[in-house]
């Protein structure tokens, strides 16, 4: 058919992009090579933990390979706390300078941003589900815990630093996942950053700034005091030959949601919180600029070495990304609207359009 | 019983699967599982439990988790699964056990002691069958979905399984992580350019889907209405494309009462009452404003097609009235106009998911 094929072309094209792949090995492998990844070598793991390579180096961990299964959970997870944050942990192993993240689960603790032992709490829940676990074939362990930051992006808070710097400590080796739900489904593709910490007193090497995000207002500080202790690690996907085959067919029942889908509708309460975070920026830029009117021949000598961002183009940035997020929402309803509500009207529409892929007149004349 | 089914529960049982092959493939002794029941190394079959929820006909399926089986008692081990229930209470406390799912190519005998033992957690349990082999011809999801019914074979009252059908059901962030997944849209940030041609793919690779559907449902009734067959499937008004579209077209308007509907899935109201819709306009193709004038067996006859045959069970919503003029009129102008056979025609249904026959039929006809 058409569409496959089509879709098969851009498949490739975003998988050259996309850092994802598909754990397979060639087709046509036998299953020694295929899905290889899966297999939990405990030999291995345990060699690797005594030898403790990244006792010496703290940058020693760069990378991250989170399955699809892991994600999935992950991301349900904190999307059904709502604006509660929740936590859990994931269990997986670590293959060189990569951690290899196979699943997740949660934790029944809640409002893991205001106390400082949430993960205390949830000791004896992780024992037993670990324990039942093993018994039923998963034999991984415990390599890191995630939790939810909804709506205010995918960072470090204080008290995440020391959850995870005392983690690093006695759990080595471990790693830390944050994932936005609310800001996966307003901008329509998921956020998610790993990160790890320096060791207390570590000076890193100037790193070059990690991919802006914005931050609310009252939460800036907080991220501004605490950015340089840790750094984020690059995450990659992966998925069985299964899986990709599982999911491929899906697809072919679940494009329907795709179209039916609606952002604009289902984030309202959050866009709605980003507009007035952005008037709360602007009118701190406001008054800092009142006050430095006069002072603004000092600026120069003050200048450091990376020109610092001025508080004004930071909030172009964050009103063109909430822009960008409608745009796409208000595309989606408008191609929408010219698919089912043509009927009768096609002809004016087209002409009016040149630029959108046509949607085929649904009667052949 | 109407069935719904996240994608996680696909992903988690498929991984599940693929651990233990791996696990056993790179073991010698080929024990080194326990999750697995002792099978051969290539037929390795795994049991697990599925939970979710359920809401009087309607059972939908959100996550699952991995269970111990015993060869030796073909039975599924009770301590364990009580642990892991309460486990996952904690966490998800609306989530009941609504059945169990394993992996295989069909349905076993020894699969009714297990789904037995579980009657007395739930008195209805579902059977979800995934068939881990990959064959890349097939269109369908390989997972079956069956429930259990009391049967009169012989005059003996027997538990047999029955196929049922499902749909997928999906909350945003799932949708969009399966789609991150699946579909490999870009994972960080990027251009502005790259983001909205990623979304605008998404979207055009749907529209193209809905499209080509569209094509063989508008082929399949000329070539219905040029004799070729003899009735309407209702096959395809189970298809959820078509309830979409129906949806769409018959709303006329794009209100912001519209938007929510297909914003939000489909509710099962409108389906039903979309399904009605064809009944009524098939029956009454020729006649105008179609009123209620089936007769009354015909009528009930329709409400009893459309209450076994689809997932929906009968909504009493649906009115046989007024309102339904225009939206058959719609509907009118969609498709071509023509007589369409009566109600009384339709070949009966036997349940079976046929989505991928009209392709076949028209094929064979062309």
């Amino acid at each position: 058919m058409d569409s496959s094929s089509s879709s098969a072309l851009a498949r490739q094209t975003w998988e050259l992009e996309n850092n994802i792949v598909a754990v397979d090995g060639s087709s046509g492998a036998a299953g020694a090579d295929a899905d290889a990844i899966y297999f939990y070598d405990e030999a291995a793991q345990v060699k690797f933990q005594q030898e403790k390579p990244w006792a010496q180096d703290p940058n020693y961990f760069r990378r991250v390979k989170i399955s699809a299964l892991a994600l999935l959970k992950m991301v349900v997870h904190a999307r059904s706390g709502g604006t509660i944050e929740v936590m859990g942990l994931m269990q997986g192993k670590t293959e060189g300078d990569t951690f290899v993240v196979m699943d997740a689960f949660a934790l029944p603790v809640e409002g893991t941003e205001t106390r400082v032992n949430a993960q205390a709490d949830a000791n004896e829940y992780m024992v037993e589900y670990s324990q039942t676990n093993k018994q039923a074939g998963r034999l991984e362990n415990v390599v890191g815990w995630y939790h939810s930051h909804p709506g205010y992006g995918c960072w470090l808070s204080g008290i995440d630093v020391s959850t995870q710097m005392d983690n690093q400590q006695f759990q080595e080796p471990f790693l830390a996942v944050v994932v936005d739900p609310t800001r996966t489904v307003s901008a329509g593709k998921v956020e998610i950053g790993a990160f790890r910490t320096y060791p207390r007193g570590y000076k890193p090497p100037d790193e070059p700034v990690s991919e802006y995000q914005t931050i609310p207002l009252n939460k800036i500080e907080d991220f501004g005091v605490h950015c340089k202790q840790y750094y984020a690690l690059d995450i990659t996907y992966f998925k069985s030959s299964l899986d990709s085959h599982l999911l491929d067919l899906l697809w072919n029942k679940y494009w329907v949601n795709t179209l039916s889908s609606s952002p604009l509708l289902g984030n309202r309460d959050y866009v709605a919180g980003q507009i007035s975070d952005l008037v709360e920026k602007l009118e701190q830029a406001e008054n800092q600029l009142a006050h430095t009117r006069f002072g603004s021949f000092l600026l120069p000598s003050q200048r450091k070495k990376e020109p610092e961002e001025s508080q004004l183009t930071k909030i172009t940035r964050d009103s063109s990304k909430i822009t960008v997020e409608q745009v796409h929402g208000l595309m989606s309803q408008v191609i929408k609207d010219i698919l089912f509500n043509s009927v009768g009207h096609s002809s004016r529409l087209r002409a009016s359009l040149p630029d959108l892929t046509e949607p085929e007149p649904m009667v052949e004349s | 019983m109407t069935f719904k089914l996240h994608p996680l529960v696909i992903v988690n049982i498929s991984d599940h699967h693929t651990r233990v092959k791996a696990q056993t493939h790179h073991t010698d002794d080929g024990s080194g599982s326990s999750g697995g029941s002792g099978g051969a190394a290539t037929a390795v079959r795994v049991f697990g439990c599925v939970i979710g929820v359920q809401r009087g006909r309607t059972v939908e399926i959100f996550n699952s988790f991995e269970l111990l089986y015993d060869p030796l008692t073909h039975s599924l081990d009770r301590s364990f699964l009580e642990k892991k229930q309460e486990l996952y209470k904690k966490v998800f406390p609306n989530f009941y056990i609504l059945g169990w799912y394993s992996t295989g190519s069909e349905a076993q005998e020894s699969d009714l002691q297990i789904h037995k033992a579980l009657m007395d957690i739930n008195e209805s349990p579902v059977y979800v069958l995934l068939n881990p082999v990959i064959n890349h011809s097939q269109k369908d999801l390989p997972l079956t979905i069956y429930e259990s019914e009391l049967h009169i074979i012989d005059g003996i009252p027997q538990l047999i399984f029955v196929r049922s059908s499902y749909t997928i059901e999906t909350v945003e962030a799932e949708r969009i992580s399966v789609d991150h997944v699946a579909h490999l849209k870009p994972s960080d940030g990027g251009s502005a350019a790259t983001q909205l041609a990623a979304h605008l793919t998404g979207i055009h690779s749907a529209i193209k889907m809905l499209n080509s559907r569209i094509r063989i449902i508008h082929q399949y009734l000329v070539a219905m209405q040029k004799g070729r067959h003899t009735g309407l499937h209702l096959l395809f008004m189970r298809l959820p494309y078509s309830i979409l579209l129906f949806d769409g077209i018959l709303a006329g308007s794009f209100t912001s009462d519209q938007e929510k509907k297909i914003g939000t899935n489909l509710s099962g109201r409108r389906i039903a009452g979309v399904e009605n819709l064809v009944a009524v306009a098939s029956h009454q193709w020729s006649k105008s404003p179609p009123e209620s004038n089936l007769s009354a067996r015909g009528e009930s006859r329709v409400k009893a097609r459309l209450e076994t045959e689809t997932r929906v069970g009968w909504s009493s919503e649906v009115q046989w009235s007024e309102p339904w003029c225009t939206e058959v009129a719609t509907m009118d102008r969609w498709l071509d106009r023509g007589s369409l056979p009566l109600v009384e025609d339709f070949p009966v249904w036997d349940g079976s998911d046929k989505g991928g026959d009209v392709e076949e039929e028209l094929g064979s006809n062309s």
